[in-house]
């Protein structure tokens, strides 16, 4: 019975299925689309199915002699590692997903880069996290391609964005407030070693994920007398430490290298100065850049809602023309699954989309971005900068 | 350096009263059914995200907002008594238990009605009184205005009216109090649901002072039963004493230590104490 059950549904397949059928290629997608951390993934996980959708309605793209059409598998892992690690492996055993975007939070990269290293050289992970950098390019590790710029360095956006910061306020110290985990821990590091390096002075506090009151270690910061407050990283806790700076009247001086501009946008009539990094300002951008203005009203066409200019900034490359990047690099590959020649066709191409893209010798992303600055009742200076 | 102290002791003092509404709610919830309410938290949870949802999404006011706000977590709170808590008077294990699946149940519901990102409710209240060179959040000073109000009438109620005086009768002996009338279901249902209005209320205030997240309970219903234990479970002005002390061994803590392991030094604080006074500070009360 289950033999002949077994036929018939072949036959069915077979009826169901027309001739001329289109390959597809699974795609898929690890990120914390909620969560206290979610301000990254959420945007990655709004760009890639407009990406994903646009090559589809086209038509789909060629490798050799046959079409394939994208087949986006995009999961939310709230933040959590545990979470993390079951979709992963399902995409890698189950769905047989050999092209895997994220994550964006170092503490979900540490734990499941154990587990994806033993499928080195099956799939690549395109990803953002901070701790990526550590792995990008040490051997075992071809899987790893980091989607956003490294912050240290001469060249580093980190560099650039305290040059800035010290032209524009003559910060002479600094007090730095970072969550005690993965990502906090590698921020603190690279950014007490930058300061040093370049003779500023500077404290450094953590505080746990979830510490809502933040008073007494601000109040202990201020009493340091520093000139600008450098929390870090996820919203969730720098739209406490912002509203609690002010209010305290501890801190009205802010820079930030990760976390976006809404808690600044928030307590505008409260503060001095609020720096930004962000990979792009849409609201600037798509004033003068066609393409970005494209994507806008993209965006508003396939979700039939209003843009989220203030979640958009934190969009990465890898949110949508990573896509497009991947697409072209199979069809350089000539294979939708030679996963090494793939690889290099994609970290040797300079990308112009939303972004202009380009990858060092180890695989690590080297992108154009902005740095906002806001003053008092929310005035806004943008400075777009070449990261090469 | 001064300032900074008498500031943080402020601060700590502020903070610790949210503790203590809830160490207020663990302490009456032990005293008349006999169980710790680990779940608490939760009610302070729905109560804030209520606040916020009535605030930002339905337009009310805050002052307006916050009844429908607190309402909502006892009528949750007679749900859980009536379908779970009544079947665990007495027995300290089962209503732990049922107490820690009902945190899972509710964080669940949170998660999947709200997602885990983090609600910013719009200001209440904004600036700050300067007193000196400290500075006081004037949200922070309404809401502790209202929070110790809350105990103190409460311990006024307790202590004045027949209804606190049966209660304080049912805790010292059950059959006595039944005898003389008390209606024992009624009195331990109504202690469990006005023990989740305060935690609602608590969240409802929290929510004009923190962004909220659906896990926000945990940590609040730690600290509260750490403060119960401290001010001594059954001592009603010990709740607020015991809230107020970690807050405040907080706030100083941080200043001194790490701000990374601020959690531990009210816990440090309460061990240290409990070695000299098992019972807790007011621990002979009741």
């Amino acid at each position: 019975m289950r033999i002949r059950l077994g036929w018939l549904s072949a036959a069915a397949l077979a009826f169901a299925l027309p001739a001329g059928a289109q390959e597809t290629v699974k795609i898929g997608q690890i990120e914390a689309q909620t969560g206290p951390n979610a301000i990254y993934g959420w945007m990655s996980s709004q760009g890639l199915p407009i990406a994903v959708d646009q090559i589809n309605k086209s038509g789909g793209f060629k490798v050799g002699d046959k079409t394939y059409k994208l087949d986006l598998t995009s999961v939310d892992t709230r933040g959590d590692p545990k979470e993390a690690s079951i979709q992963l492996k399902k995409m890698l055993e189950n769905d047989g997903i050999r092209f895997v975007f994220g994550p964006f939070l170092s503490n979900v990269f540490v734990t499941i880069e154990p587990y994806a290293a033993q499928f080195n050289g099956k799939f690549l992970l395109m990803g953002g996290a901070t701790r990526m950098h550590d792995f990008v390019g040490a051997p075992g590790h071809d899987f790893v391609i980091r989607t956003w710029n490294w912050d240290a360095g001469p060249k580093g956006f980190g560099n650039l964005m305290v040059e800035q910061l010290v032209k524009n306020t003559g910060a002479k110290k600094i007090a730095m407030l970072i969550q005690n985990d993965q990502g906090g821990k590698v921020l603190a590091d690279i950014y007490t070693a930058m300061f040093k390096e370049k003779h500023i002075d500077f404290q450094l506090e953590m505080f746990d994920p979830g510490t809502k009151d933040f008073t007494a270690v601000l109040a202990k910061l201020a009493a340091g007398k520093p000139d600008v407050l450098f929390p870090g990283y996820g919203d969730a806790a720098i739209a406490d430490i912002v509203r609690q700076s002010t209010e305290g009247n501890f801190f009205r001086k802010f820079f930030l290298v990760r976390g976006s501009l809404g808690p600044g946008l928030k307590n505008k009539d409260e503060i001095d100065d609020y720096f930004v990094y962000v990979p792009k300002y849409f609201e600037a951008a798509e004033k003068t850049d066609p393409k970005i203005a494209k994507f806008v009203a993209d965006y508003k066409a396939y979700y039939k809602r209003d843009f989220p200019y203030d979640q958009a900034p934190l969009c990465s490359s890898s949110c949508y023309d990573h896509v497009f990047m991947l697409v072209e690099a199979m069809k350089k590959a000539g294979s939708v699954s030679d996963i090494a020649k793939i690889r290099q066709a994609l970290v040797s191409m300079t990308y112009d989309g939303l972004w202009r893209i380009s990858y060092d010798e180890k695989g690590e992303e080297i992108i154009n971005f902005d740095v906002v600055h806001m003053t008092r009742g929310g005035k806004i200076s943008v400075n777009s900068v070449e990261a090469r | 350096m001064l300032q900074l102290v008498v500031g943080q002791t402020l601060n700590g003092v502020i903070v610790g009263t949210l503790y203590g509404i809830i160490a207020l709610g663990v302490t009456l919830t032990f005293g008349i059914t006999g169980i710790v309410n680990f779940a608490l938290g939760e009610f302070m949870m729905i109560g804030a995200y209520a606040t916020w949802y009535l605030v930002d999404h339905v337009g009310l006011p805050f002052p307006v907002a916050l009844v429908p706000a607190v309402a909502s977590a006892a009528l949750c709170g007679l749900a859980a008594d009536q379908m779970l808590f009544r079947f665990t008077r007495n027995n300290l294990v089962n209503g732990l238990l049922v107490s820690i699946g009902l945190i899972s149940i509710v964080e669940a519901g949170a998660l999947a009605l709200w997602t885990a990102t983090p609600k910013d409710m719009s200001y209440v209240l904004t600036g700050a009184l300067r007193l000196g060179g400290v500075s006081l959040p004037k949200i922070k000073l309404l809401a502790f205005g209202l929070l110790a109000g809350v105990i103190f009438l409460t311990y006024a109620a307790l202590a004045r009216t027949w209804i606190g005086r049966a209660a304080y009768a049912f805790a010292q002996n059950p059959e006595a109090a039944m005898l003389m009338g008390v209606r024992t279901d009624l009195m331990q249902t109504g202690v469990v649901v006005y023990s989740c209005a305060l935690a609602g209320f608590g969240g409802a205030l929290y929510a004009s002072l923190y962004s909220l997240e659906p896990a926000m309970g945990g940590l609040y219903i730690l600290k509260g039963v750490e403060a119960a234990i401290l001010g001594g479970i059954g001592s009603l002005i010990g709740s607020l004493v015991g809230g107020v002390t970690i807050g405040v061994t907080e706030a100083i803590g941080s200043i001194y230590l790490p701000n990374a392991f601020r959690d531990a030094y009210g816990l440090v604080f309460v061990i240290v104490i409990l070695l000299f006074k098992p019972s807790g500070l007011f621990g002979n009360e009741l």
